[in-house]
């Protein structure tokens, strides 16, 4: 009962933060259509401006908000320079346009940077627990939950409640038909960054709290696990993402702790093939969006 | 079963031509190669026979890229397992012993000769194909599927973190399988005969049944099944010998650079082959052999200016500017750079789907078509029924047809008529299998086919038109045509097979055969629609709106094709619209549908004199 407590608290915590990257990566596919392999690349400038902050003396609450900052500034900078270009075109362009722009962030850190990897201090309290009943938990995995559902509320709210929000979740549902009803596409676009942004920001905080390092590649595994929840949850869906997001972080989580020792390093892969097989009975994800053809 | 001439339509074009061109595309690589090294020095075999395995691989990829139109990240994902079954099975016991001492299965006291070691590399790589090519259709891949390419993408994951973490077998991360069974790569036959046949294989494959079929997927997967088509099956053919292909190049490059680490198939080996391929143009084989040309040069160029600068121009390019740019990381910048490039201002490559073999059959190979003659017409086929019976379709809660039937004989057209939303192309949909019958059944003759796939349907007979017009939109009309003729050829033995060239040319096509189906006007168009649906050898002809956008003159005109053509293979008609001028004209029987349910059927004259019919028809919506 209390390792499965355990279990359940350490997985959400590693689950917020996918929640929140795969949250950032559906709101932009909602819009575009864009599955945003670059979504990584947040991560990737924000280590960096955590770095530089640190080494600058600054404490984990200034460099905080700056890490948000420079996601979203990233972000829109990234929409841009490159993926207002190509509105509209195929999938495939889409997917290689974001492939592009993953490995362009990346070449400018080894370029002006460098390959090696710049460590900088965790908060001290990052290891830190607390006992509920007789299972520990960790006051790190505590507070990202709790920021987590914090931010999953506002932007549930900016979502619901106001115009910007409403614009949003029309265009996701059918862009050219919004459009007609008069959403400002641009504003939309734009705004849509910003927000995924916001969410990898504020993912990316606690993604480098627990890391304590940054490389010029450090964004592959944080793009990759959004992408997955994302699908995971079912593609086009905000909810789903979401869910996603929750799913793979316990799964993870339960499966490290209950495979045998030798193959517990293949963890990843095991995931990787478990949701190989959700997708051979469930291709549509957990959640379901449907994109009827018209005929 | 298909004959000889059913796989090989025309010799010179599928075969003659594709290998000839080959031949020349392969020496044009391999005299560039040797000149280079010849000017450059010795240092510059290194880099050619690299570049060499690169174009092995690209084509490869390009095999299943090209034509599916899926974009994969996983194929360098399948060079991993290749790779590291190579090396594992190649390299000496003793060897083995410093890096990998507890392999599993006793695999540290193996040793194979490498031609046998690429054979076991082989199946292995083929069976992680199979089952990822069965996950891929599972999850309905189609061209430009963003899950496919997640999967393909988890897939180079996986594979990477099982080289990392499975130490017994592959000696980790920093290790590296050092290589030694006795030399390394000493002789570049290998690598010149494989890119050979891998040129080879890739046209041939392109310009076979199987490759064309998966092309019409590419272009619309949803017209391609209603042509009889099963997309998954060709992809997964496409998958397969691309991933064969992929294997001997991961093989070659492991044993050329004489040992491998987890990161030698992984993110930066996918961009940089991917960049080729799409530089080039992903469409076609040549495209992606001058992709890796511009690339390995580019990147050649970049490197050597990154790491010596200003030298290489030799002007005083001295100071802070050059040295901002002209350092390590530049050549990454210009992968990316050229990627993204591409995607905006060119995405589909240099040369698109351009092909040497196909220019040159133009250019030489062009002898003078005659038009064929007009396709007599067949009097009486064996009668057949299409019955379609109390067919209610529920969306939700919203009923689209309730309880509707149609019977239809294969010697009559029929015509289905109804205001906008009452249900026309719903039954249609029910019938070609894009929509499941809630309740009801659909039979051909004695055969059930209530909730057939829709290739089934239109291997059955089956076969449709669309509303909204769906070609094979950068195929050229006769290719249109072929993929049906094609499918018919397998599936509708039985059936008598009009000539491709004269179903062209009875569309009045016939000199438009060559040129793209999306240059056509809307009224050839429709016209290809039909004589591509007839190549089918159809049992009914259904028919979504044809004369949809046409003037009066050609809608006229198209009563003429649709008979003419539905005599020629024998076929029934069953034809939709709201148009009540055309359907009264061309029709024997027509069924009244509104709001999902029939209201009327008899004669054109019966029809239009029936209040009911003008009530619901004339009073319940205007016409658009």
């Amino acid at each position: 009962m209390d390792q499965l407590i355990q279990i359940l608290v350490d997985g959400l915590g590693r689950g917020s933060i996918y929640a929140l990257l795969a949250l950032g990566i559906a709101v932009i596919f909602g819009v575009m259509h864009l599955l945003n392999f670059a979504h990584g690349a947040l991560i990737t400038v924000s280590g960096y401006v955590a770095y530089w902050a640190f080494i600058s003396g600054l404490s984990w609450y200034v460099i905080a908000p700056l890490v948000v900052l420079a996601a979203v500034a990233t972000s829109l900078a990234v929409e841009q320079v490159a993926f207002r270009w190509v509105r509209g075109a195929s999938d495939f362009t889409l997917l290689l346009t974001s492939f592009g722009v993953h490995f362009i962030v990346e070449a400018i850190f080894l370029m002006y940077v460098s390959a090696s990897v710049k460590n900088f201090n965790r908060p001290g309290w990052i290891s830190n627990t607390f006992s509920v009943g007789s299972a520990s938990i960790e006051v790190f995995d505590a507070v990202v939950i709790g920021v987590t559902l914090v931010t999953l509320v506002l932007t549930a709210a900016l979502l619901q409640r106001t115009m910007f929000g409403l614009s949003l979740r029309a265009a996701a549902e059918d862009f050219d038909t919004a459009r007609l009803m008069g959403v400002k596409s641009d504003r939309v676009i734009r705004g849509a960054f910003a927000l995924s942004g916001v969410l990898a920001g504020v993912a990316a905080i606690f993604w480098l709290m627990r890391a304590g390092q940054t490389t010029p590649g450090a964004g592959v595994t944080p793009m990759l696990k959004g992408v997955l929840a994302a699908l995971i949850g079912g593609l086009g869906s905000l909810r789903g993402a979401v869910l996603g997001g929750f799913v793979l972080g316990v799964a993870e989580v339960a499966l490290r702790s209950r495979l045998p020792d030798n193959i517990a390093s293949l963890t990843d892969g095991v995931v990787f093939v478990l949701i190989a097989l959700l997708f051979i009975f469930r291709p549509q994800g957990l959640i379901s969006v449907s994109h009827a053809e018209r005929v | 079963m298909l004959k000889g001439s059913d796989l090989i339509r025309d010799p010179a074009r599928d075969v003659g031509f594709p290998l000839g061109a080959a031949a020349v595309q392969f020496g044009v690589l391999v005299l560039g190669g040797l000149v280079y090294t010849a000017i450059v020095g010795g240092s510059a075999e290194r880099l050619v026979t690299a570049m060499m395995i690169d174009a092995i691989m690209v084509i490869g990829i390009q095999i299943y890229v090209g034509n599916t139109g899926v974009l994969s990240f996983g194929h360098i994902g399948f060079g991993a397992i290749a790779g590291y079954a190579f090396a594992v099975l190649a390299i000496a016991p003793q060897r083995k012993g410093t890096v990998i001492r507890n392999a599993p299965w006793g695999l540290d006291e193996v040793q194979l000769h490498p031609a046998l070691a690429v054979g076991v590399a082989l199946v292995v790589a083929l069976i992680a194909a199979a089952i990822v090519g069965v996950g891929l259709a599972r999850s309905g891949t189609k061209s430009g599927s963003v899950s496919a390419t997640v999967i393909t993408l988890a897939l180079l994951f996986v594979t990477h973190e099982i080289a990392i973490n499975w130490t017994d077998l592959t000696g980790g991360d920093r290790a590296g399988l050092s290589f030694s069974i006795g030399a390394t790569l000493d002789s570049r036959i290998p690598v010149y005969l494989t890119l050979f046949g891998a040129i080879v294989v890739a046209r041939l494959f392109a310009q076979s049944r199987s490759g064309r079929l998966a092309k019409a997927a590419r272009e619309d997967n949803l017209a391609a099944r209603a042509m009889g088509v099963n997309p998954q099956v060709q992809q997964m053919i496409a998958l397969l010998i691309s991933v064969a292909v992929v294997t001997l190049a991961a093989s070659l490059r492991v044993y050329e650079i004489g040992n491998i680490t987890p990161k030698f198939f992984f993110f930066q080996y996918t961009l940089l082959t991917l960049v080729m391929l799409i530089v080039g143009g992903r469409n076609g084989v040549t495209g992606a052999l001058v992709g890796v040309v511009v690339i390995t040069a580019g990147r050649e160029l970049t490197r050597k200016l990154a790491s010596d600068g200003y030298e290489v121009f030799g002007v005083g390019l001295d100071g802070a500017p050059a040295d901002w740019i002209f350092r390590e990381g530049l050549s990454d910048i210009f992968l990316g750079g050229a990627m993204l490039g591409f995607m905006v201002f060119r995405p589909n490559g240099l040369l698109d789907d351009w092909e040497l073999d196909e220019w040159f059959r133009r250019r030489f190979g062009a002898k003078a078509e005659a038009q064929p003659g007009p396709l007599s017409e067949i009097e009486a086929p064996e009668p057949l029924q299409l019955e379609v019976a109390d067919v209610t379709v529920q969306f939700g809660g919203f009923r689209a047809l309730s309880g509707a039937s149609v019977v239809a004989d294969n010697s009559e057209i029929v015509g289905l008529i109804g205001p906008n939303g009452a249900g026309k192309t719903t039954l249609l949909n029910v019938v070609t299998g894009l929509v499941q019958p809630t309740e009801g059944s659909v039979k051909l003759g004695s055969v059930d086919l209530t909730n057939a796939a829709s290739h089934e349907l239109a291997r059955n007979g089956l076969v449709r038109t669309f509303q909204n017009l769906r070609l094979f939109s950068s195929l050229t009309v006769r290719e249109n045509v072929e993929v049906a003729s094609r499918v018919a050829a397998a599936h509708r033995v039985k059936r008598r097979r009009p000539d491709v060239d004269s179903l062209i040319a009875e569309a009045g096509l016939w000199e438009h055969r060559n040129r793209r189906a999306r240059e056509l006007d809307y009224g050839n168009s429709r016209r290809l629609e039909l004589a591509r649906a007839a190549a089918m050898s159809p049992s009914f002809l259904l028919l979504d709106e044809p004369t949809s956008g046409m003037s009066d003159a050609e809608s006229a005109e198209m009563i003429e094709q649709v008979r003419h053509m539905a005599a020629t293979v024998g076929a029934g008609v069953l034809v939709i619209d709201h148009d009540l001028n055309f359907i009264t004209g061309i029709s024997d029987r027509i069924y009244v549908l509104d709001q999902g349910r029939m209201i009327a059927v008899g004669s054109p004259d019966s029809i239009q004199a029936d209040p009911l019919v003008r009530a619901a028809y004339l009073g319940s919506g205007p016409e658009d």
